[in-house]
C-alpha cells in the first residue's frame, strides 16, 4: 500500500466538479443544492408476517466528490438505504416516507419512467459480486458498453469505443473485452463492473460491498482504483460495507447503522478513535487489529430486533450493556457535536453537553484504534 | 499515491469459439456418428439425382416387380419394378425437407413464446401456456387427418402453396403447430430461472428494456437449449412426417420415406415376404433419428456454458 493520504487533500473543489459534468444539470436542479440530501427516509417491505421497517428515519448528506462509508452488521439497511436512492428495490419494497434530493429533486416523489432519467446518469451501482452480476455468455466488452447503447443512445459503435477507453481507465487491457466474464479473475471482473458503472459519467457511484470476496491484494487495488477515479473524475462515492478497514482507507465520512437507524455519522478518523454510540464502540472492538495482543474478539450478545416489531425505544437497547430505563421507552434525539459527528443515543443528551474531548475518555476498548484512522 | 498497476493477464485465449465448439462435438464419439450420418443424408437429401439418377416412375422403372436385391438392383425392387436404391434416396429429400420446416416453425414459435412467457410473467405467460397446452394435447394424427380434407377443399386438390404441394404443406403445419409447445415449455423453464439471475436484475437499472434484454440477455443463454432441441425436434419431425404418410397423408408424386413404407403395405410387401421394400425406407429413419438424437445430446454438453467454462 502507498502511504496514507489525508482525505482532506483528496477532495475536489465542487465547482471543478460540476463544472466537469458531461450533461447539464436537470432542468429542475437547484445549482446551490447539495450534491445529495436524504431526509428521514423510510422504507418498508411487505412480508407475510407485517411489514419490516428496513430503514426506519434515515437522514444523511453527500457533497460534491465525497466518499461516504456506510457501515454495520448484515440486515441492518445498508444496501436498502443505497438502493432506495434510485428506486431499485425488491418488488414487495416500498419508500413510505422521506425524501432523497439530487441537486434539490425529490427522486421519491419521482415515477418509475421519471426516474430514469437519473438512474446511471447521476447515480449509478458497483454490485456486489461481480460475477452473477455480468452476463456469463455475452463479452465483458459489449456489457460495458450496454449502458451507454441504452442510456444515451449512441451507436453500437460508438459504445463500444467508450467501453474499450473505460476499460482501460480501470485498467483492463483493450483486448481483453472480448474476454468472457468467466475467463477474467474476480479482480478484473470487479474492475469491469466499475467500468459499467462509470459508462453514463455519473455523480456518484454506489459500490454496494465492492471488495467483498476479493483476496486482500486484489482488494486493496480495488480500493485505489475507486480512490483514483474519484480525485480524477470528480465521483461522488457511496461504499457499502461491512469492513471497517475499508471504510478507513477510502472514506471521508462514515455513517455507522443499526437496525434501520443512524447511530452514528461523522468524519472517519472522529468515529474511529473517539466512538460515542455504544455501538459503534462494540462494532469497532469486534474488528479484529493486526496490532493489538491477539486476543477473542469481542461479539456483541443477542442478535438484530426483529424489524416487524422493532422495540419502542432505542433499536439497541435489548443488547447494550449501557442501556437505561429510558432507552426502552423513547427514541433517542440524533445530536450534532461540534466535530460533525453527530449520534442518537440516550448518553448524550444533548451536543452541547459532551463535547469531543469528553465523549473520547469513554473506556474505547483496545480494538477500536483502527489504523486506518489517521 | 501510485498509479493503479493494471492486472496483467494471460492473452492468449481461443479466439475462433465457434470453430472451437465444433472441433469438441467432433471429438465425442456419439457427436461424430452423428454428424457422420446425417452429413451423409443430407448430401444424398441435396442431390439425389448425382447419385442414383432421376426418380424412376412406372415407365422409366429399370428392373422386374418386386425383384429381390440382385448385381442389377442391390436393393430389390418395388411393385412397379423400380429400384429401391433411387426411390430411398429420392425419399431423403421429402422426408429431410419436410423435418427442416417442421423445426424451423416449431424452434420460431417454441423459442419466441417460451422467451416472452417466462420473461414477461402475468397474465401473458398464463394465456401462452394455457393455448401450448391446448395444442400440447392434440394428437398429432387426428389433426392431420382432420386438417387435409380441409385444405383439399379450401386449395383444391393437389394444388401448391408457396411452391410446396398442400399435402405437404399440411404435414409441415400440423408437426410444427404441435411440437412447438413442449420446445417453449422447456425454454420458459430455463427462462424462469435466468430471469432471477443478477445480471438481468442489472441490465433492468442500466436502462435496458424488456426487448433487449430478451434479446441480448436471455436468448444467448438459451441457445444452447435451442440448438439441443432443434436437433431433437427434428428427429420427431422425420418421424412424425413417416407415420402420417404411412397412413396415406403424403404426396404419392413425391416418395418420402414414409410414402414408400405405405406404399409397400398397401402392395402387400410383407405378406410375400419382400423384406427388401420395407426394409431401407425403415432403415433409413431409424439412423437419421438416431443421428439426430447423439447430435442433439453431444450438443447440450458441448453448448453448456458451465461445461465451457470448465475447459
Amino acid at each position: 500500500m502507498t502511504e496514507p493520504v489525508r482525505p482532506d487533500a483528496l477532495r475536489p473543489d465542487p465547482a471543478l466538479i460540476r463544472g466537469r459534468r458531461q450533461w447539464p444539470l436537470p432542468r429542475q436542479a437547484d445549482p446551490s443544492a447539495p450534491l445529495l440530501e436524504v431526509e428521514n427516509l423510510a422504507v418498508r417491505f411487505k412480508m407475510p408476517g407485517g411489514s419490516v421497517k428496513a430503514v426506519d428515519g434515515v437522514s444523511f448528506r453527500l457533497d460534491d466528490g465525497e466518499a461516504l462509508g456506510i457501515a454495520g452488521e448484515s440486515g441492518c439497511g445498508k444496501t436498502t438505504t443505497a438502493l432506495s436512492l434510485v428506486q431499485l428495490l425488491p418488488a414487495n419494497g416500498r419508500i413510505r416516507s422521506g425524501s432523497v434530493k439530487l441537486f434539490g429533486i425529490d427522486l421519491a416523489q419521482k415515477s418509475e419512467r421519471q426516474l430514469n432519467r437519473y438512474r446511471w446518469r447521476e447515480i449509478s451501482l458497483v454490485f456486489q459480486g461481480a460475477m452473477n452480476a455480468l452476463n456469463p455468455v455475452q463479452r465483458v466488452g459489449h456489457q460495458v458498453a450496454e449502458p451507454i447503447e441504452v442510456r444515451l443512445g449512441q451507436s453500437r459503435e460508438a459504445s463500444r469505443r467508450r467501453a474499450a477507453e473505460l476499460l482501460d481507465l480501470v485498467g483492463i487491457p483493450a483486448a481483453r473485452a472480448s474476454a468472457y466474464p468467466h475467463e477474467l479473475s474476480g479482480g478484473m471482473r470487479q474492475r469491469a463492473m466499475i467500468a459499467m458503472a462509470l459508462a453514463c459519467d455519473p455523480a456518484i457511484v454506489i459500490g454496494d460491498e465492492p471488495t467483498t470476496a476479493l483476496d486482500v491484494m486484489v482488494q486493496a487495488q480495488i480500493l485505489q482504483l475507486l480512490e483514483q477515479l474519484r480525485r480524477d473524475l470528480g465521483l461522488s462515492l457511496m461504499l457499502i460495507t461491512h469492513d471497517l478497514s475499508v471504510i478507513a482507507e477510502t472514506c471521508d465520512r462514515v455513517m455507522i447503522m443499526y437496525a434501520g437507524r443512524v447511530a452514528e455519522e461523522g468524519p472517519v478518523r472522529r468515529v474511529f478513535t473517539a466512538p460515542r454510540h455504544p455501538y459503534t464502540r462494540r462494532l469497532l472492538s469486534a474488528f479484529p487489529n493486526i496490532h493489538a495482543d491477539r486476543r477473542t474478539l469481542e461479539v456483541i450478545p443477542g442478535q438484530l430486533p426483529d424489524l416487524r416489531n422493532p422495540p419502542p425505544g432505542c433499536r439497541f437497547a435489548p443488547r447494550c450493556a449501557e442501556a437505561m430505563a429510558v432507552c426502552s421507552t423513547e427514541v433517542p434525539a440524533e445530536v450534532r457535536f461540534d466535530d460533525g459527528v453527530r449520534v442518537a443515543c440516550h448518553l448524550f443528551p444533548s451536543g452541547a453537553a459532551a463535547t469531543a474531548e469528553t465523549a473520547a475518555p469513554l473506556t474505547v476498548p483496545a480494538g477500536a484504534a483502527v489504523e486506518g484512522a489517521r | 499515491m501510485t498509479t493503479v498497476a493494471p492486472v496483467t493477464a494471460a492473452s492468449t485465449l481461443p479466439r475462433r469459439r465457434r470453430a472451437d465448439g465444433l472441433r469438441r462435438l467432433l471429438a465425442r464419439t456419439d457427436g461424430l456418428i452423428g454428424v457422420a450420418i446425417l452429413v451423409i443424408f443430407g448430401l444424398l437429401a441435396l442431390a439425389p439425382t448425382l447419385f442414383v439418377g432421376p426418380l424412376q416412375d412406372v415407365v422409366t422403372a429399370t428392373g422386374l416387380p418386386l425383384d429381390p436385391p440382385s448385381a442389377a438392383a442391390l436393393l430389390g425392387t418395388d411393385e412397379l419394378g423400380r429400384d429401391m436404391v433411387n426411390i430411398t434416396v429420392h425419399g431423403a429429400r421429402i422426408s429431410m425437407s419436410i423435418g427442416l420446416m417442421a423445426t424451423i416453425i416449431t424452434i420460431l414459435l417454441g423459442t419466441v413464446v417460451g422467451i416472452v412467457a417466462g420473461y414477461v410473467g402475468g397474465v401473458t405467460d398464463a394465456l401462452l401456456m394455457r393455448f401450448s397446452d391446448f395444442l400440447l394435447v392434440l394428437p398429432t394424427v387426428v389433426l392431420a387427418l382432420i386438417l387435409a380434407p380441409v385444405l383439399d377443399a379450401v386449395v383444391g386438390e393437389g394444388a401448391e402453396l408457396f411452391g410446396i404441394r398442400s399435402t405437404l404443406l399440411i404435414v409441415v403445419v400440423v408437426i410444427g403447430l404441435t411440437s412447438w409447445p413442449s420446445c417453449a415449455r422447456v425454454i420458459r423453464s430455463q427462462v424462469l430461472s435466468l430471469k432471477e439471475r443478477m445480471f438481468v436484475d442489472r441490465a433492468r437499472v442500466v436502462g435496458s428494456g424488456p426487448g433487449w434484454i430478451m434479446r441480448r440477455h436471455i436468448l444467448p443463454n438459451v441457445v444452447n437449449l435451442v440448438v439441443a432441441q432443434a436437433v431433437l425436434t427434428f428427429a420427431s419431425a422425420v418421424f412424425t412426417e413417416t407415420t402420417l404418410a404411412f397412413i396415406g397423408l403424403g404426396d404419392p408424386a413425391a416418395p418420402s420415406w414414409g410414402q414408400v413404407l405405405n406404399a409397400a403395405q398397401t402392395a402387400g410387401a410383407p405378406g410375400l415376404g419382400a423384406w427388401w421394400y420395407v426394409l431401407p425406407p425403415a432403415a433409413c429413419v431409424v439412423l437419421v433419428v438416431l443421428a439426430f438424437t447423439l447430435v442433439g445430446n453431444a450438443l447440450d454438453d458441448v453448448l453448456n456454458p458451465r461445461a465451457r467454462g470448465r475447459r
